[in-house]
């Protein structure tokens, strides 16, 4: 449901995505069957395509056109697919929009494979463009999106890091590549410098506000809207934002700490989860949301006002006001 | 250039490949990449056989080296649930190295080398699945897949840089490599997933083993050929011999012994 209102406001770019869907179809297209039907179902179990989406309003400041811009938004869309099916087998996932993960529906080994064959015919697909700028961006995020998850996985059960780990830590993981999506839409369209820097800064910050927000639903929305039990962030060690202001309670510190790293049962997870749900750290969080999200308004306010910019005032809403 | 330079040159590319990628955490939980000797020596025969060889040409090669170790670091991802930190770590090795070596070929402004390479990483990851769709094949789709998973790459590196005149040899020793490696699995029991084809291909294991030593054999007739034709350094030719893909699995010896 909130997935169609997102789409909704970006309908005026429906035509473009309906292409951008179309190339993506193409791109995992393999000669092995098996590789084909585990990408195929990975593609139409859908997802916002928010990336695709940042690189064409972006290409909207700049000379604009679809043939040059799908260039780079297939291949980040891509991107983002493969680092999913990785992702899944790092964390054990079984469902995924609703749909059993290709993990799941095979094995690790087939999602690994998956996740190369993706990433490959990303890079295959990119390398059409022959701008070096375009390609020293995009392989230094991947290189960080990379170390954003393995300092997660280092820093897990560590309740006693500092707010900095966590926010160096999103930054990698979400904020980078949709920043990313901005800056290379823009530079691709020939956009000017400080158009460029705008904009990948709107992407930072919105990417940020999004990935507070996505932790902060992990406990307040239910297992049926998530498709995974609530608070599976900390069931798997994660330690995000909700956490880290919670635990300043001496008593849930001492509550947390105990229940990391072991098997928890339904009622122990349901306990945690509403201790956080009912704590003052859901309205922390979501103040910190709300303060990335007035900077990404801000960078917009910079930019030649427009459709482009309208849309993009309003994903930026839809962001910080999502309630799933 | 004797065989103890041969030695140090492919040593020093293989620090310099593991330096490359290195990082606090993977070294920490992680095997490591795999840099196997076979491989670098493969890379760097048009050097050791005094074809004209760039910077360019060599941080190629070690990206191909790094592409190899990122394909390798996914083949060890295994099923176990559930999944530990080790294996969670070992998934995002090998994303790291993917992007290490996009990242130095960038650096090098050789997109079209990352093309090709991105080309061949479709290929191998086409046939490593193909074990994995539950079908007996006939035995040449299988050797096929084998083939393709252990030397396309470093063929998308000879096709790109002109050293096609080495492609057959170096197709030949690395299945020789691959070969030995499935018989010495098959004899333990630790069954690949090549080998669980082969045995539902061939009815019974004892038939995969005289399949793996006759290809063994045939491979080393051909490995032989091949040197002749390339014409290569008596030294180069000793050492590939002695220390790449030295002969030691006979059919005759099956035959003999069982």
């Amino acid at each position: 449901m909130e997935k169609m209102k997102l789409k909704l406001l970006y309908s005026d770019l429906r035509p473009e995505l309906e292409m951008i869907e179309k190339e993506l179809e193409q791109a995992v297209d393999s000669k092995s069957l098996l590789l084909n039907d585990a990408s195929l179902h990975l593609l139409q179990a859908g997802g916002k395509r928010i990336r695709p989406v940042f690189v064409l309003l972006a290409g909207k400041f700049g000379d604009y056109n679809i043939d040059v811009m799908k260039r780079v938004a297939v291949p980040l869309e891509l991107i983002h697919m493969a680092s999913l099916v990785h992702d899944d087998v790092i964390d054990e996932s079984e469902i995924r929009r609703g749909r059993p993960t290709v993990k799941a529906q095979w094995n690790n080994s087939v999602a690994m494979y998956t996740g190369d064959f993706i990433l490959a015919r990303a890079l295959e697909r990119i390398t059409e463009i022959e701008s070096p700028r375009i390609h020293e961006i995009l392989s230094k995020t991947l290189i960080e999106v990379c170390r954003g998850e393995i300092i997660q996985i280092k820093d897990k059960h560590k309740l006693d890091q500092n707010l900095r780990d966590y926010f160096r830590r999103i930054k990698r993981k979400t904020a980078l590549l949709i920043s990313s999506s901005c800056e290379l839409g823009a530079l691709v369209s020939g956009t000017d410098e400080k158009t460029a820097a705008h904009l990948r800064r709107f992407g930072y910050f919105i990417g940020m506000s999004f990935q507070i927000i996505d932790d902060i639903l992990d406990f307040t929305s239910t297992d049926e809207e998530l498709g995974k039990p609530a608070g599976s962030d900390f069931i798997q060690g994660n330690i995000t934002l909700p956490i880290l202001c919670a635990r300043k309670d001496p008593e849930i510190y001492t509550m947390l700490k105990a229940n990391l790293n072991k098997d928890l049962t339904d009622e122990e997870r349901l306990m945690i989860v509403n201790t956080i749900r009912n704590s003052s750290a859901i309205e922390e969080a979501k103040a910190m949301s709300e303060r990335y999200l007035e900077k990404a308004l801000r960078e917009l306010s910079f930019l030649p006002k427009g459709r482009a910019v309208k849309t993009m005032r309003k994903i930026a809403f839809f962001i910080g006001k999502r309630n799933f | 250039m004797n065989g103890h330079q041969i030695q140090s040159k492919i040593i020093s590319m293989g620090i310099e490949v593991i330096n490359a990628v290195r990082q606090r955490t993977l070294d920490q939980y992680t095997e490591g990449p795999s840099v196997k000797e076979s491989r670098l020596f493969f890379l760097l025969l048009p050097f050791f056989d005094g074809k004209n060889w760039s910077p360019e040409i060599e941080a190629s090669a070690k990206t191909v080296s790094i592409v190899y170790a990122a394909l390798h670091a996914h083949d060890q991802v295994r099923e176990d649930a559930p999944i530990i930190k080790e294996q969670q770590l070992t998934v995002l090795a090998g994303d790291l190295y993917s992007g290490i070596y996009y990242q130095m070929l960038v650096n090098t402004k050789n997109i079209a080398m990352v093309q090709q390479l991105a080309s061949a990483i479709i290929q191998v990851s086409e046939k490593k699945t193909s074990f994995f769709e539950g079908r007996v094949r006939p035995l040449e789709e299988v050797e096929e897949a084998i083939n393709i998973i252990e030397t396309e790459l470093l063929m998308a590196f000879y096709n790109y840089y002109g050293f096609t005149e080495y492609a057959p040899l170096a197709k030949q020793a690395l299945l020789y490599i691959r070969y030995a490696d499935e018989l010495e699995r098959l004899q333990a029991k630790d069954y690949t997933h090549a080998l669980l084809e082969l045995n539902a291909n061939l009815v019974h294991e004892i038939y995969t083993e005289h399949w793996l030593l006759e290809k063994l054999d045939s491979l080393h007739r051909q490995i032989s050929a091949s040197i002749a034709e390339c014409s290569l350094d008596y030294e180069v030719e000793n050492f590939l011999l002695h220390q790449i893909t030295p002969h030691q699995h006979r059919a005759e010896q099956l035959t003999r012994e069982g």
